[in-house]
């Protein structure tokens, strides 16, 4: 059915046509632009909608890799360095990408209220961090990917530096120069697995940035002080994106400040680049070098979890509040990738997409209040659910899936991860597992003080424009919560698609060894 | 002098004739723009078409002296596109302060006949006639603006100090003619071989030679510790001269280095290896922590072309480190600089089209708003400048910092020291993003249009900028052939 059909650059670029056409629209029809946005990313989710059909049930047509990529697209590039435009999707690519064209079409609908300066700019900047966005997930060639990974920078610095709150100035060059330290590193790893790839291959530089043959060659071909010092390079790039202790301080301020679509965008996709690197890139390629580093980076996880969580109990702000929490659950991500097994890695990736999921719809929540009272001190707020009860149920609904209650899709993946951890080592399996109890805490307490009691002062003050859910807020969140709920009951969905991902990355770790950094003779 | 000589060197021969022409219909029609524009448009056309079609094929003229390879055409074009958009950007700039065009054009384009003129030598001689041919006509363009005590200050420093680098650097030589008996760069070559391979005897002099050429040649290209010429004479140039300084110059002095370093003294280049791995890494560092700090943008550029030059020196320094790939990198990352560069200070002139308007940041401010389209321009160059895809300074940077990955050892490091910078640098091009997109304006909006000439230059060098970084595959192969031209 799509035998010659190019449907991942389709699903690619789209949203750069709809960039393009807004570009040409009147700066005076703002709603024009608002339109052509949601068409742009409406047809991206449609076509990764039908991507996922065509993944599910492949024809004769599809190309199939053995290593379970499909819809693979390769046409050669800069042919003098083999590099070529490379894209194919797997699995844990594709419910990635599914997870992006949807948080991308509801973070713009959500911006049709709060945006109402140069929205001409902003739907344009929205659409090419989608393209940025699909790019890093699609891209089976290291440049094109690095490529993609460069581009999601531009847009988001600018959503966050034009649209953002009083300190957006700051918070977004943070953002800025805190990924580039990591990502140029990146870089100079690259270049130097692709020069080895050459040197390996009579100093042809054909197939040097191909994933799939780096992967071929790389745990074999790439000598261990190679991979000792590329791993410490992609580590660096990923872990600020995740982002683990202690490069996280990008992120509560960048939150903050964002508006609240960005903020979506960042918690939502945004952070799974970084996950999405581990698993994709470095643990296939340097798997001694993983191995090696497995064990200080699962400390660091347990590190971020303890910290996120602790930090996140003492924020005055909501926003920051769900930034740390972030920190938090992100650390049972990279917990769970570098335990090196099944239910480690499939509770990870199972929670990439519900955090994403969830944190995406609680800060769509906090931009609702905030919209409505220009203030997100919680301290201000109390008594809301007998003003907005809509909006104290929605509320609930999500907190308690980020707490992880059973049937919601917050509790599946953390569950997983902390079974993982429970037969790698008990202690580390106790420290995460008490770690939930604080988030519940945290989460519950903010509940607490948002939605009961009497109506503050300072919402009283607000009056008749605190009204409950607009329809084209629900209309965001809808999708968001059936998600969580679909996902909490039947995690298989997603589980089926990823397995076979989980398994090859795993089996490559297998036979690699760690080795020891600091001999003791 | 033959006839066959006269044709292999028709572009030069065209580069004068132009420039008297346009003296010429300046007597004709004093102080109007518009024919002195036209006439050095269509005179460097005619120049480009020569060039190409003289470099069709090698050829050597002057009894060795002069010689036409892939290199001499790749560079030669170079300088006639950084020549023709100068000439698109200044009238905007230049009209409205009283400046005389036709003096401007006719003066750049005897610097682009000295510019030329290194690019095709293979002879010491003429190597320094074509560089005080192309640095001659920079001293008086540097001080063109006669009445402004800035641009003054800055032409008496460049002056000054480049007088002083040419200097050491014919005394350099000097010393190399005294020790080889030739200044052909064939002869020198045999002879440095000679002694590196240990077949004569090492000569203190030659190498004292050497290493007065080397401080004149950092001198100008504005390598640290020999830069500090660079920030006057920019800040104080009118803006499109300080553009066509930051670019013209550069590449001819780069072009100076390949007939020199890589032409005469490629045998020993295990020695000036070292030499260049510390320039370029001071060069990069240096300028960018500078850079950090200036609230000028024209200055801020200055020491960010410093910084660019500690780049492309990486691409010789992977040269010297036994990548021949670098030179391909370092030719790659000219023409790519060149391009974003000239389009970055279009951006700052068009803004001080208006006499009195100064660079400071704060001339940017708003300027999302007041001209986007400038604004989305200027964000276009300022990514460029920092090395983010897709544009043509990504690539440009990923053409110097391979062969520097792949050459490994202390080379491996440069590239770390090279990519560590560019993330710094990052601060201050995104600096003036922030300003045109973050800040409201400050000053009252001037709603100055701007001449189609400045458009057709703008449009030209985005352009090159987006098609270099999207598909640099094209004038990969072009820098690829005239890399390999040189030894």
């Amino acid at each position: 059915m799509f035998a010659t059909f190019p449907i991942l650059s389709l699903i690619t670029f789209l949203p750069l046509v709809g960039a393009i056409a807004i570009a040409f629209t009147p700066r005076s029809r703002p709603g024009l632009a608002r339109y052509l946005a949601l068409a742009a990313s409406g047809l991206a989710w449609v076509f990764s909608l039908v991507l996922v059909v065509s993944y599910i049930l492949p024809t004769s047509g599809n190309t199939i890799d053995p290593a379970g990529f499909q819809q693979i697209e390769q046409r050669d590039w800069i042919p003098v360095f083999g590099i070529q435009y490379k894209l194919g999707v797997d699995g844990l690519s594709l419910v990635l990408v599914v997870l992006t064209t949807t948080l991308s079409w509801i973070s713009i609908l959500a911006s049709f209220g709060p945006i109402k300066e140069r929205v001409k700019e902003y739907m344009v900047s929205f659409l090419i961090l989608e393209v940025g966005m699909l790019g890093v997930f699609l891209a089976l060639d290291l440049f094109l990917f690095y490529f993609f990974w460069e581009i999601v920078l531009v847009p988001m610095y600018l959503i966050i530096g034009i649209w953002g709150g009083p300190r957006r100035i700051y918070a977004t060059i943070k953002f800025v120069l805190y990924t580039l330290v990591g990502s140029l590193l990146m870089l100079v790893a690259i270049l130097a697995t692709a020069f080895t790839y050459s040197s390996g291959h009579n100093g042809s530089f054909a197939g040097a940035f191909d994933f799939l043959a780096l992967r071929a060659y790389g745990p074999t071909g790439f000598s261990d002080s190679l991979q000792l010092f590329a791993f410490g390079a992609f580590f660096l790039a990923f872990a600020i994106k995740v982002p683990m202790f202690p490069f996280h301080t990008w992120l509560p301020d960048a939150h903050v400040e964002a508006p609240t679509a960005g903020s979506v965008i960042l918690a939502g996709v945004l952070l799974k680049l970084g996950g999405y690197g581990f698993i994709r890139f470095a643990l296939p390629l340097f798997p001694v070098a993983a191995k090696t580093f497995g064990p200080a980076i699962i400390v660091l996880s347990l590190i971020a979890i303890i910290y996120g969580a602790i930090v996140a109990l003492v924020q005055p702000d909501l926003k920051k509040l769900v930034a740390y929490s972030s920190v938090s659950h992100m650390g049972f991500v990279t917990l769970g990738i570098f335990m090196f097994q099944t239910a480690g890695m499939n509770g990870a990736i199972l929670q990439m997409v519900s955090h994403g999921l969830i944190t995406g719809a609680l800060f769509l929540l906090v931009g609702v209040i905030y919209e409505r009272t220009h203030d997100r001190t919680i301290a201000k707020m109390g008594g809301l659910s007998a003003v907005t009860p809509v909006y104290a149920a929605t509320f609930g609904f999500f907190m308690f899936a980020s707490v992880g209650l059973p049937g919601l899709s917050g509790f599946v993946g953390e569950f997983l991860v902390l079974l993982g951890a429970w037969s790698y080592n008990p202690w580390v399996a106790a420290i995460a597992a008490f770690v939930m109890i604080l988030a519940a805490g945290y989460l519950l307490w903010m509940f607490q003080r948002l939605f009961s009691g009497d109506v503050t002062e300072f919402l009283k003050g607000i009056g008749h424009h605190l009204t409950d859910l607009r329809p084209i807020e629900v209309v965001t969140l809808v999708p968001l919560g059936t998600l969580v709920v679909v996902f909490g009951l039947f995690p298989g969905l997603i589980l089926g698609l990823i397995s076979g991902t989980v398994d090859s990355v795993l089996a490559g770790l297998q036979a690699s060894p760690a080795v020891t950094l600091f001999p003791l003779q | 002098m033959l006839w066959s000589d006269l044709v292999t060197i028709a572009p030069l021969v065209g580069a004068i004739v132009l420039s008297v022409a346009i003296i010429v219909v300046d007597l004709i029609r004093p102080g109007a723009s518009r024919p002195a524009v036209a006439v050095t448009l269509v005179g460097l056309a005619v120049i480009a078409a020569l060039t190409i079609q003289t470099g069709q094929t090698s050829a050597h003229a002057f009894g060795g002296g002069y010689v036409v390879d892939a290199l001499t055409t790749f560079l030669d074009l170079l300088f006639i596109s950084i020549v023709a958009l100068t000439v698109l950007f200044a009238p905007d700039y230049l009209e409205p302060r009283g400046l005389p065009l036709a003096e401007f054009a006719a003066t750049l384009v005897f610097a682009m006949t000295g510019a030329m003129l290194i690019s095709a030598s293979a002879d010491l001689l003429v190597l320094f006639v074509g560089l005080e041919l192309m640095v001659l006509p920079g001293y008086l363009l540097a001080g063109f603006a006669k009445r402004d005590a800035l641009s003054t200050e800055g032409a008496i420093k460049y002056f000054l100090l480049g007088s002083f680098s040419s200097a050491i650097f014919l005394f350099g030589l000097a010393f190399v003619w005294g020790l080889s008996g030739s200044t052909s760069v064939g002869v020198v070559s045999t002879h440095v071989a000679a002694i590196v391979n240990g077949s004569a005897p090492f000569s203190p002099g030659l190498a004292m030679g050497l290493a007065f050429m080397t401080t004149g040649v950092a001198f100008k290209i504005a390598a640290v510790p020999f830069h500090y010429w660079t920030p006057d004479a920019y800040q104080g140039s009118p803006t499109p001269i300080t553009g066509y300084l930051s670019v013209g110059p550069k590449i001819g002095a780069f072009a100076l280095i390949l007939r020199l370093f890589v032409g005469a003294l490629d045998p020993a280049k295990t020695d000036w290896l070292v030499v260049v791995i510390v320039l370029a890494a001071l060069t990069m560092t240096l300028g960018n922590l500078v850079a950090l700090t200036q609230n000028n943008v024209k200055r801020m550029l200055a020491y960010s072309s410093i910084a660019h030059t500690g780049y492309m020196l990486v691409g010789l320094a992977a040269y010297a480190g036994g990548q021949v790939s670098g030179l391909q990198g370092l030719l790659y990352y000219g023409a790519a600089y060149t391009f974003m560069n000239l389009g970055a200070f279009a951006v700052v002139a068009a803004l001080q089209r208006r006499p009195g308007v100064t660079s400071q940041l704060d001339t940017f401010a708003g300027l999302g708003r007041r001209e986007p389209l400038l604004g989305i321009l200027m964000t276009l160059f300022m990514l460029s400048l920092t090395g983010i895809p897709p544009t043509a300074g990504f690539f440009a940077k990923f053409s110097v910092i391979l062969p520097a990955v792949q050459a490994g050892g202390w080379l491996t490091i440069l590239a770390v020291i090279a990519v560590l910078n560019a993330a710094a640098a990052a601060f201050y091009y995104l600096r003036v993003v922030v300003y045109m997109f973050m800040r409201e304006s400050t000053t009252e909006s001037d709603p100055s249009r701007h001449s189609s000439l400045v458009w057709a230059g703008l449009w030209a060098t985005t352009a090159l900028t987006i098609v270099l970084g999207l598909f640099p595959g094209p004038l990969l192969s072009i820098v690829t052939d005239a890399a390999k031209a040189i030894p």
